[in-house]
């Protein structure tokens, strides 16, 4: 059951000498999936920073094929390249449509939703790092409650759209939650995801320390602190059938929050505010009132 | 029976690797200390695959080091240090 990471791939499918920044969190999440997925993989990225740090159509990082799509059509394309390879009974390969917040939640999720009702055999990756990262770090709808952005300078107002909720209600055979901070975790997921015969979803935190205002080294901690702290949990729902991978230790959410630059306004009653909505959450009583 | 994977690429595959992106950018350098116990887990983290593992020893391209220190910042032994890039007047690209 457990993997170790003695025995995964040690092919360099993504990554090696990519184009993104130092201490990529979209980076990070690429190169571990891509140690689960395999070489017998088909990409399709719409615009977004994996895509640019795929490369140019003169270089590019990637050992699989790798397909540069419109930005509102990921899980269209990938639905294309299943049925043709259906058409030519080859069947050991795995059909990957890999977008960001925006190419799934905002402007891919026609396509998505579309392509989760049809069921088509292939898996949908959302990496998520809560802004508009490739154009400069604007609100999108996975930017969650207070976080400043380059165009709200006084931090987003409304909450995050749970987009995990809303693809488990397509009822398609696999949906789950992933952190770049676990990554046995994310392996075993994809994993299970490759193997089911319909339509997976899975959503990465991937944290951008240019977005996020951290330090580049401190990426990977972030990733850890936001679910160590519940704000992010860790859960499959496979065939219906949900599960908690991780039970989080419940850090203070202030440890997560008020270190990082774009919560730094945050005052005292919100993050209180957001403790007692993770405790009520996780049925955590002893929060007096 | 395995077919090949109907593929016309306009980039041959993986050709980043020869010319990286990043190294010019890099302001330090992780170097491996005798104390790492090889548990493998920075392989996962690196963004770069500049850090990876072939049988089962750490191998690590500095070609491909961006400087983020990410490696540093997660090993649990203490077992990698960042070295800043440049000492002296006249700094040295590895």
């Amino acid at each position: 059951m457990a993997i170790s990471i003695a025995d995964l791939s040690k092919e360099e499918l993504f990554g090696q000498g990519h184009a993104g920044c130092g201490g990529c969190g979209a980076a990070v999440a690429g190169r571990q999936a891509m140690k689960a997925l395999g070489s017998r993989t088909i990409i399709t990225i719409p615009a977004s920073c994996m895509a640019t740090l795929g490369g140019s159509n003169l270089k590019t990082t990637w050992q699989i094929p790798f397909y540069h799509t419109l930005f509102e059509m990921a899980p269209a394309v990938s639905s294309g390249i299943r049925a043709a390879l259906e058409a030519q009974g080859i069947e050991d390969v795995n059909v990957v449509s890999w977008a960001g917040d925006a190419g799934t939640a905002d402007i891919g999720f026609q396509s998505l939703t579309g392509a989760a009702e049809r069921n088509e055999h292939m898996i949908h990756v959302c990496y998520d790092n809560e802004m508009y990262m490739n154009t400069g770090g604007q609100t999108g709808s996975q930017t969650p409650m207070y976080a400043i952005t380059s165009n709200m300078s006084k931090g987003k107002a409304v909450k995050k759209k749970n987009m995990l909720a809303i693809m488990q209600a397509h009822e398609i055979d696999y949906v789950a939650s992933a952190s770049i901070a676990y990554p046995l975790d994310l392996i075993a997921k994809f994993k299970k995801a490759a193997e089911k015969p319909g339509f997976s979803y899975i959503h990465i935190l991937a944290p951008c320390h240019r977005g996020w205002q951290i330090p580049a080294e401190k990426t990977i901690e972030y990733a850890r602190l936001a679910v160590e702290s519940g704000l992010f949990e860790l859960y499959e729902v496979d065939e219906g059938v949900r599960n908690r991978t991780f039970e989080p230790t419940f850090i203070p959410v202030a440890d997560y929050l008020t270190t990082q630059g774009r919560f730094k306004h945050l005052t005292s009653e919100q993050v209180v505010k957001l403790q007692k909505s993770i405790n009520v959450y996780y049925g955590r009583g002893g929060d007096e009132e | 029976m395995v077919k090949n994977l109907p593929v016309v690429p306009t980039a041959k595959a993986g050709s980043l690797v020869e010319t990286p992106t990043g190294i010019t950018w890099r302001i330090q350098y992780p170097e491996i200390l005798a104390n790492c116990n090889i548990c493998l887990e920075c392989t996962l983290f690196c963004p770069d695959g500049a850090i990876v593992q072939q049988e089962g020893k750490l191998v690590l391209t500095l070609k491909l080091c961006k400087g983020c220190g990410i490696c540093a910042n997660e090993c649990e032994e203490n077992a990698i240090q960042m070295i800043p890039e440049y000492s002296g007047v006249k700094g040295v690209f590895r």
